[in-house]
């Protein structure tokens, strides 16, 4: 059938990106009417993203299957001994499976839409071919990660994503933050990346000699192996070497999705065009180390300690962010903070062996997120702040906004039936389930159903600050308007992605993108009770946000209040950040100044020192060139005796002293 | 004929004198033509080793190995004469004096 055989065809939709990358980037700047070449980038990210869909539904048509293509790119054979008695090759490929095709809907669509809503977004600012050339080269290289087949080629993809992301960040580059905050994420993301460098090659290590596994190098690491995908392959590997890979692979992936405690770089991140931080810092980008981490539970697999440790990480980050998001005055920021604890849902989920679910509300929090990134937006570009304090009464002026953004704060809040709540719940049911045999996970399910509250109650603190009331608290503001139609399409079918995502999952087909998340979902008594409980929680997150901000109040702490302590923490995001500056100014830097004091003084000194005493013995000796043939003679002399007196007298003495004759 | 220590000692004297008293005038002496004679005592003193100990060696074959080299430093001494005199000639050419420590061209 046509449809299956297009995932022949997959690796059409990273080049197609690549191509509008090169055509915008190099003829964009002298297409002035085509938003220096933002069209070409529209048109051929929509080709992709049909592409996409048709290739992800010829996956849905046919249940659990894997097409795998790859090219040999180099090819060592083994000699019996060694590290690699079997040899490796690399080989670049691509893999299309129901996740890598649930990934592609994602990217592609949220792309697109993306792409389509700059247009108008960006229309102003200065840059915009660069601007579109680097979200297509993004596109292409997310693309391309979701469709690597093999783990080496994944990281290649894995860090031109993350170069994109820094390209990006620092897209308002003459901006001191932006440009401080795009070194930042890159650092702070680099960290996670060596982490995962070294966890590739543990995993190198484990699997070189070990049981069936044997031959993953010979057949370049790639993800499927045998014909039983999904089977992750530790069988017979070293069970401590595997923790250890394991525990690497989710430093990598806590660098990439913001988890703790290498989350400081994502709120900073907000420095770029808020379109960039829809598609990139809430969509797609940092939902790859989730990715990464499925990819990894399902093909590689891990051990009960790296579980633990996945769980511990991603309940912990699910509240700690949810925390700093509660008092923040900025509105992407405030969006920012909910991905960080939405992303460490998934993370929890994929830690304690739900996959699937992980990928299901990666799934439908690309949609409600990028809906609220880009109903904000829509904000900024209308009132020209991020600060919720200045806004207010946008309701009446900017009914489509006030809408888009009332369905994206629902969906996040969990409420049903809007997308965010199938996800979320089924997190939280599958979770509890596991408590029985999991009793160390209780804390992290904990704070994962007190986040539930919180998360309502600070999307729908911003949601009144900035659409309740009859007017904004900053008279000076512009009056804010809906966006042209342009931006207004992308958010309705957001708005209508961020409705009825959830309960894609319930149609057969769509299912088999996520396969074993058990369709349609089972649901007992107890889940019903737990469902009834977030959905509370979350009622009650929002009815006190009505209370303390609804209707264009402004709820203020007294001074006195014992609470402004925690406030203060919690504005200085637990210090953390001030304690990474302060490690990086007096240790890195002073290690930095002893080593430029080294530089300078101890190999220059030592260089020059050389040299000076060189030239000065220069000037020394060019005294003894006078010219005149008498010193000569008188030097030749001297010599003669100097030789004489070694010979007859010096060496004879020597020879004595020594014994010899 | 044998080696006499009394001869020998008085020989090598009279040549390590004649080679001190060319040194001497080498450093000393600042006429070239002067100085050209010193050197010429200078190797004499050589010279006149070669031929002493030429005399007393064991095989008369070897002994002319010295005299030979005698007669080679003679020929050689004149062919630097030859040439130190004609250096002479151009120096008071050029300078209008024989006076070697005033020719200091000979420097970088």
């Amino acid at each position: 059938m046509f449809l299956q055989d297009l995932a022949s065809w997959a690796f059409l939709v990273p080049l197609l990106m690549v191509l509008s990358f090169v055509l915008v980037g190099f003829l964009g700047p002298y297409l002035k009417n085509w938003r220096e070449g933002g069209w070409i980038a529209v048109v051929i990210s929509g080709i992709a993203m049909v592409l996409g869909l048709l290739i992800a539904a010829g996956e849905m048509l046919s249940p659990g299957r894997y097409t795998d293509l790859h090219t040999t790119w180099i090819s060592v054979p083994g000699n019996g001994t060694g590290v690699f008695p079997n040899g490796f090759s690399l080989v670049m490929g691509t893999l299309v499976d129901p996740i890598s095709a649930l990934m592609l809907i994602v990217v592609n669509v949220v792309g697109f839409l993306v792409l389509l809503y700059s247009i108008e977004y960006m229309q102003h600012d200065r840059g915009l071919s660069r601007y579109f050339a680097e979200l297509s080269l993004f596109l292409a290289a997310m693309n391309g990660l979701i469709l690597a087949d093999n783990l080496l080629e994944f990281f290649l993809f894995w860090e031109l994503v993350g170069v994109c992301s820094y390209f990006l960040i620092g897209f308002y580059y003459e901006k001191p933050a932006a440009a401080s905050a795009a070194k930042e994420a890159f650092l702070v993301t680099r960290v996670g990346d060596v982490l995962f460098l070294l966890g590739i090659f543990v995993y190198f290590g484990a699997y070189a000699t070990a049981g069936a596994a044997g031959g993953w190098a010979a057949n370049g690491f790639l993800f499927v192996h045998g014909t039983n995908p999904y089977i992750p392959i530790g069988t017979g590997a070293n069970p401590t070497l595997l923790t250890i890979g394991g525990l690497l692979i989710l430093g990598g992936a806590a660098g990439k999705s913001a988890q703790f405690p290498l989350h400081v770089w994502l709120p900073d991140a907000m420095e770029g065009p808020t379109t960039v931080s829809a598609l990139i810092h809430a969509a797609t980008m940092v939902a790859a180390g989730v990715y990464l981490l499925a990819v990894a539970s399902l093909f590689l697999g891990f051990t009960a300690a790296d579980q633990f440790a996945i769980v511990a990480v991603g309940g912990f980050t699910t509240l700690f962010a949810a925390t700093m998001a509660v008092v923040n005055p900025d509105i992407k920021r405030v969006i920012a903070y909910s991905t960080i604890s939405q992303l460490g849902y998934m993370v929890l989920a994929v830690g304690a062996g739900f996959t699937m679910v992980g990928l299901y509300h990666l799934f439908t929090h690309a949609f409600f997120k990028a809906l609220l990134f880009l109903a904000a937006g829509a904000v900024i570009h209308a009132v020209g702040t991020q600060n919720l304090f200045k806004m207010g009464g946008l309701r009446k002026v900017m009914p489509v906004t006030w809408l888009a953004f009332f369905v994206g704060a629902l969906s996040l809040s969990g409420i049903p039936p809007f997308a965010g709540f199938w996800s979320k719940d089924d997190i939280l049911s599958s979770l509890y389930g596991t408590l029985g045999a999991h009793p160390d996970y209780w804390p992290f399910f904990l704070m994962a159903v007190a986040t539930v509250f919180l998360t309502a109650y600070y999307i729908f603190r911003a949601f009144f600050l900035a659409f309740g009331g009859d007017h904004p608290r900053d008279d000076s503001l512009p009056h804010g308007h809906d966006p042209s139609w342009i931006m207004k399409g992308p958010l309705m079918v957001l708005s209508g992605l961020a409705i009825f995502a959830g309960v894609f999952v319930f149609i057969p087909g769509f299912s088999n993108l996520l396969p074993g998340i058990g369709v349609p979902p089972t649901y007992t008594v107890t889940d019903i009770l737990l469902s009834a409980m977030s959905v509370g929680l979350a009622g009650l997150g929002i009815g006190t946000a009505y209370v303390l901000w609804g209707n264009g109040r402004v709820f203020t702490l007294p001074d006195d209040s014992p609470l402004q302590s925690i406030r203060t923490v919690l504005l200085r995001r637990y210090y953390i950040k001030d304690a990474y500056d302060a490690f990086g100014q007096r240790v890195i830097y002073g290690i930095a100044r002893i080593a430029d004091f080294t530089d300078r003084f101890v190999i220059d000194g030592a260089i020059h020192g050389a040299e000076r005493s060189f030239a000065g013995l220069n000037r020394r000796m060019r005294g003894i060139q006078s010219g005149v043939v008498l010193d000569y003679t008188a030097y030749v002399v001297a010599g003669l005796v100097v030789v004489l007196v070694v010979l007859l007298v010096i060496a004879p003495w020597l020879l004595s002293m020594w014994g010899g004759t | 004929m044998t080696l006499d220590p009394f001869t020998t000692a008085g020989l090598v004297g009279l040549s390590g004198a004649l080679l001190g008293i060319g040194l001497f005038g080498i450093v000393t002496r600042r006429n070239f033509i002067l100085l050209l004679v010193a050197i010429e005592i200078a190797i004499n003193a050589a010279v006149l080793n070669f031929v002493y100990f030429a005399a007393f060696a064991s095989n008369p074959s070897s002994g002319l190995n010295g005299q030979s080299a005698a007669i080679v430093v003679i020929g050689l001494a004149a062919t630097e004469i030859a040439v130190g005199l004609a250096i002479v000639l151009a120096l008071n050419r050029i300078r209008g004096s024989i006076n070697v420590t005033e020719a200091t061209a000979l420097k970088l």
